[in-house]
């Protein structure tokens, strides 16, 4: 497990060396594929920083869900949970933000807004509680349940687009756009940036300080270290411990589903997620876990997918090869992790 | 009506293109700026390679400064056409009904931006639905399906049930009544455009009960319905596929009796031209058979099988939806034709 109290400089060289290594390879990929990399290069930069409205409307905005649920990953594996389903927990709180959107029109907006948030992180939470309940009371591993109850929101995600919450024309396989008062404010008048980053700055602070201050946080920290550990030594109990965590996990990543459908698409559609949900392990991983970190990973990742369309847009860089960027930069973090923790490992003589 | 102009406008632009790139249209202004909008890869040799051959048709025919996009999910819609908007584009393609509710909030932010949405259901002054009336190639299908089948049953799969697609098989069924009234079809859906498994077990499903020729609209799952297709043949069976979409007579060559077609790059740059020429003025766009747009094409490697009077009826019904005077049933989605806004 990466401590990250400790380690919180090394987090930071991670990330660097992880953009270094992608900036490198990437520009080899795409001289090899017949592109200039100064040109896409500087697209890029331009789309993701260029401008105060590409770096709030595109670049920002493109964070909020990367943010949240990053935080949601974060919250479980510190626990020693390996919540890596986190896309599905993201779906069951945008389809519950889309029905309270769709069904609460008449509620005032100081009260359908703060309904369809909590109702989202509710969602997302039971989506959760199915393997929490497997993993605590049959001991059946959550990666495996995790996982696969996201198939099942994809498909769900399917299933009210095409059903209950269909159009009223009954036509196209989505909603109708949510009531005006179920839709976050923008932040910033004249951007797309939306309350959302408040709720996930909000939301890192209150996960640091639980970590940092709460002995639920560190009963969680001491279950992910070692959960026989914490049972013998530090008697506690693991399974209430490990039950939040899934939750908690949950209903942060729910919360990211209801963002993004209160402020940035109004509406739910199939296909909804391009994969948030397994994005934000990596952001969890490249900050070290550490909640606040995962604010700065997010914003990276965040830029990326802004740079990414710009390249598209302006430099004439074809879509697969954006993918492969993002690909590449994945397993930079991973590798780069890894040498990290065995550098560490080596001067701590473990 | 437009179909005289539309058709002097394209020779104009050929002759444009003809004359080189020195004399590039529209010397002075600035060029004309495209942009296109696909929610899938245009590598996928059908919808979305249709439309990015039409963006580079009108780059090369109209010297517009063009630039593609393809987006992954919905949050991506409002932000691509933020960006198209805000850095003047003229003219944005959008190339599928689910950019509709972020056009019409893109429209209203960016009035001096036109936005056609392809099989869109939603209009305003700048945001025009496109719709390319494929029942009228699907009709024809439905005539050369009846016309071949020897057991007197022909099936449909389609991919997912939504009007565009709808239309192409009640469509379909017309053409195959008015040649024979008491032609039973079979009709599936797999739920998924991708699923080439899926297809390929309806399909098998229908050769089952005993169809003979099936005709598809399941996009890029429509492999596994030739491949079904294939198998009854390399049992012995005389059965055959019909093509959607594009031209898929060379997929399988050797079982594809035709195509119904939609030629989108012409579509596209037919629109530009339109849009140059005297603006696209709030209303849908329908290019169907009498634009030229819609087909129906025989695969010319079969068409020694397809007895000549089926053909010679096939090009009088082309002649006479082309002159309106048959109409082709149609699954209406736009909002002005079912009264819905």
């Amino acid at each position: 497990m990466p401590r990250p109290d400790r380690f919180r400089l090394g987090a930071g060289w991670v990330g660097a060396g992880a953009v270094a290594a992608t900036g490198a390879v990437s520009a080899l990929l795409l001289i090899v594929g017949g592109y200039d990399p100064f040109e896409a290069a500087g697209a890029a930069l331009g789309g993701a920083f260029g401008s105060a409205d590409a770096f709030l409307s595109v670049t920002l905005v493109r964070s909020i869900p990367l943010m949240l649920t990053g935080l949601a990953v974060a919250f479980a594996f510190r626990a020693g949970v390996w919540n890596i389903g986190a896309e599905g927990q993201l779906l069951a709180g945008a389809i519950a933000a889309a029905w309270v959107g769709l069904v609460g029109r008449a509620l005032p907006a100081w009260l359908l807004l703060p309904m369809l948030l909590a109702l989202a992180a509710f969602a997302g939470a039971l989506w959760a509680l199915v393997p929490a309940l497997m993993k605590v009371r049959l001991g059946v591993g959550e990666v495996i349940t995790t996982l696969l109850m996201s198939f099942v929101a994809i498909e769900l995600t399917a299933f009210v687009v095409r059903g209950p919450l269909q159009e009223p024309r009954g036509v196209f396989p989505q909603t109708e756009a949510i009531a005006a008062g179920a839709r976050l404010p923008a932040l910033v008048p004249g951007t797309r940036l939306h309350l959302g980053v408040v709720l996930a700055v909000v939301a890192a602070v209150a996960v640091a300080w639980l970590f940092r201050q709460t002995k639920l946080g560190f009963r969680m920290r001491a279950v992910g270290a070692s959960p026989e550990a914490a049972r013998m030594a530090g008697k506690i109990d693991t399974g209430p411990v490990t039950l939040v965590a899934f939750l908690g996990s949950g209903a942060l990543a729910g919360l990211a589903g209801g963002v993004q459908v209160a402020g940035v698409t109004y509406a739910l559609y199939e296909g909804y997620s391009p994969g948030w949900g397994y994005t934000a392990i990596a952001v969890a991983l490249l900050a070290a876990l550490d909640p606040l970190w995962v604010l700065a990973t997010a914003l990276l990742f965040g830029a990326l997918e802004a740079g990414a369309a710009a390249m598209q847009r302006d430099a004439g860089i074809p879509a697969v090869w954006a993918v492969a960027v993002q690909a590449l930069l994945i397993l930079a973090v991973l590798a780069l992790d890894q040498m990290r923790r065995r550098a560490n490992a080596g001067s701590a003589g473990v | 009506m437009g179909s005289l102009l539309r058709t002097s406008l394209l020779g104009l632009a050929l002759a444009f293109a003809a004359c080189g790139g020195d004399a590039g249209p529209g010397e002075g202004d600035a060029p004309l700026r495209v942009a296109l909008l696909t929610a899938g890869p245009v590598s996928d040799a059908g919808w979305y390679a249709g439309a990015y051959e039409g963006l580079l048709a009108i780059r090369d025919s109209l010297g517009a400064e063009v630039s593609h996009q393809q987006t992954r999910t919905p949050a991506e819609f409002d932000e691509a056409f933020l960006a198209y908007g805000s850095s003047g584009y003229d003219l944005v393609f959008a190339h599928g009904f689910e950019y509709q509710d972020a056009a019409m909030r893109a429209g209203e932010q960016f009035p001096a931006t036109t936005i056609v949405v392809s099989g869109g259901g939603r209009v305003a002054a700048n945001v025009i639905p496109f719709i390319f009336e494929l029942e009228e190639g699907s009709y024809l299908a439905g005539m050369l399906a009846a016309g071949m089948s020897e057991s007197g049953t022909i099936g449909m799969v389609g991919g997912v049930e939504i009007p565009p697609v709808q239309g192409t098989f009640r469509a379909f069924e017309a053409g195959a009544r008015a040649v024979d009234p008491d032609v039973e079809i079979l009709e599936a859906f797999t739920g998924n455009w991708d699923d080439v498994a899926a297809a390929k077990e309806a399909a098998a499903a229908q050769l089952a009960r005993g169809a003979d020729v099936i005709i598809h609209n399941v996009d890029a799952a429509s492999f596994g319905v030739f491949q079904a297709v294939r198998e009854v043949v390399g049992m012995g069976r005389t059965a055959w596929a019909l093509g959607m979409n594009r031209d898929q007579n060379d997929v399988a060559p050797d079982v594809i009796l035709g195509s119904a077609v939609i030629r989108i790059p012409e579509a596209f740059l037919e629109v530009a031209l339109a849009l140059q020429a005297r603006g696209l003025g709030g209303e849908p766009i329908y290019e169907g058979a009498s634009e030229g747009v819609v087909d129906f094409v025989l695969n010319p490697a079969l068409s020694s099988r397809v007895p000549p009077d089926l053909v010679g009826s096939m090009d009088a019904a082309r002649e006479r939806i082309r002159s309106g005077e048959l109409a082709v049933p149609r699954v209406p989605f736009v909002e002005t034709e079912s009264g819905i806004r």
